[in-house]
């Protein structure tokens, strides 16, 4: 119970911090720094795919209402990642995840898969987002420096984020 | 059990997720200008690509109505040129009578000596020695035994058997039927039979081996038939071989492909009886 809390109380800062780094920390027209993929991945695999959809819903929307940007946007790209959380977990770390009660942590996934489904994620939430962002106005080079300099970035972020949302038990 | 619970979950997350985008599309539609213009585009463009795929597939389940159509048309269009060719001829001929003139009656269409009706092919056969087609008029549409199968590009058969609504033709890929044909429009006459073999060859016989003739010329039915008129074009010259030193055997390929036939014209030469009656009060 205590650890659902403390991991409903990070999400939420974390959704603030994400709303912090959209309004205040714009690197560059091609970076798009988002940490929003990696906490989706780490919602408990208990919770289900239709709650993780949810909840990706609902923190999206909540990014787009309160930092600058065109409401429905995050939301958009960020419900196809809960759909594909599970399938991706599943074909990166296997039979393991079978077990009750999984914790997706660096220890118990290795830091390999993780990056991989960080990266998996990411850049299906990059692709919706730079092509809708985009709207068709911006040429294909922009698009894809967008899309490569933005998930370089965020899959190292993405780790980050996953070891603060799951710490390792010591 | 376990595997209509995996469809039931299956189809749960999908509806969620399609609910879910839609409704994010929907708020970026209504707040990004630029967004609204690329939502309503795709919204078009897939409106578009739903509503091409169907009437595609509503075409082509129409497509048996058309080409019922486009036969009658192009049934009706040969019947204007006949008239005109005819009309033409009376011009020309002055010894032309005007007897034998353009009539219109029922389904049929008179023109000259010959009266023309369209027919729909019911069944034929294609891979026998003796082929056979079956069309889908009989005694009550007015067809005749021994009236002939034609199309724009060829001699198909002779109808041998009537019954009220069908009547069955021999076909032209039959081994014992022979078509009176020439080459060219006033070349040497022969007689033109299926090869056996291929689909689309035929043999053209007697043909005196004195008269040059030239590969890719075209072969027409001569008129000479009681059955068929004169001038369709019936194929090409092929190879040519001299037989017995006298006559010229060659090879035709026919334009009509049997594979592909579905509609005929019905023809019947008017004069038949009598110049059968002729023909019978002559011989001893």
């Amino acid at each position: 119970m205590k650890t659902s809390q403390n991991f409903t109380i990070i999400y939420i800062l974390l959704a603030v911090a994400q709303m912090v780094i959209c309004n205040y920390f714009r690197i560059s027209p091609y970076i798009y720094v988002t940490i929003l993929p990696a906490m989706v991945l780490c919602i408990p695999l208990k919770a289900g795919t239709p709650a993780a959809m949810l909840a990706a819903f609902g923190t999206g929307i909540s990014v787009d209402l309160l930092a600058e940007g065109v409401l429905g946007l995050n939301t958009l790209a960020l419900v196809p990642v809960a759909l594909i959380r599970f399938p991706v977990l599943k074909m990166l770390m296997g039979t393991e995840m079978q077990e009750k009660n999984y914790r997706l942590t660096m220890r118990s996934a290795g830091i390999w898969k993780m990056l991989m489904a960080a990266v998996i994620c990411n850049a299906l939430f990059l692709a919706v987002y730079v092509i809708a962002d985009g709207a068709g106005a911006r040429p294909f080079w922009f698009n894809a420096i967008r899309f490569g300099a933005s998930l370089v970035c965020d899959s190292i972020l993405a780790l980050l984020v996953i070891h603060v949302l799951n710490p390792e038990e010591r | 059990m376990a595997g209509n619970g995996k469809i039931l979950k299956a189809i749960l997350n999908a509806a969620i997720f399609i609910a879910l985008e839609i409704a994010a599309l929907s708020m970026l539609q209504s707040n990004g200008t630029l967004q609204s213009t690329w939502v309503l585009k795709g919204i078009h463009a897939f409106h578009a690509a739903v509503w091409g795929k169907t009437e595609e597939v509503k075409y082509y389940f129409s497509l048996k109505k058309e080409n019922d159509r486009l036969a009658a048309e192009n049934f009706a269009l040969s019947q204007k040129l006949r008239h005109y060719l005819v009309s033409e001829a009376e011009k020309t001929d002055s010894s032309w009578t005007g007897e034998g003139g353009p009539v219109a009656s029922g389904d049929s269409v008179y023109t000259g000596r010959y009266s023309y009706r369209q027919a729909t092919i019911s069944k034929i056969s294609n891979n026998r020695q003796r082929n056979f087609i079956i069309i889908d008029k009989g005694s009550e549409d007015g067809v005749l035994p021994q009236s002939g199968l034609i199309t724009g590009q060829g001699v198909i058969g002779i109808v041998d058997a009537v019954s009220r609504h069908y009547s069955y033709a021999i076909s032209f890929k039959n081994a014992g039927m022979t078509v009176s044909a020439r080459v060219g429009r006033t070349g040497p006459v022969g007689s033109l039979i299926w090869d056996g073999t291929s689909s689309n060859g035929a043999v053209l016989n007697e043909i005196p081996h004195h008269i040059a003739i030239e590969r890719g010329d075209t072969v027409y039915t001569s008129g000479f038939s009681s059955i068929f008129p004169p001038d369709i074009p019936l194929g090409k010259v092929g190879d040519s071989r001299i037989v017995d030193g006298a006559t010229y055997e060659i090879d035709v390929e026919l334009f009509e492909d049997f594979r592909a036939l579905r509609y005929v014209t019905i023809v019947r030469n008017t004069g038949r009886e009598e110049i059968d009656s002729l023909v019978s009060q002559q011989e001893p």
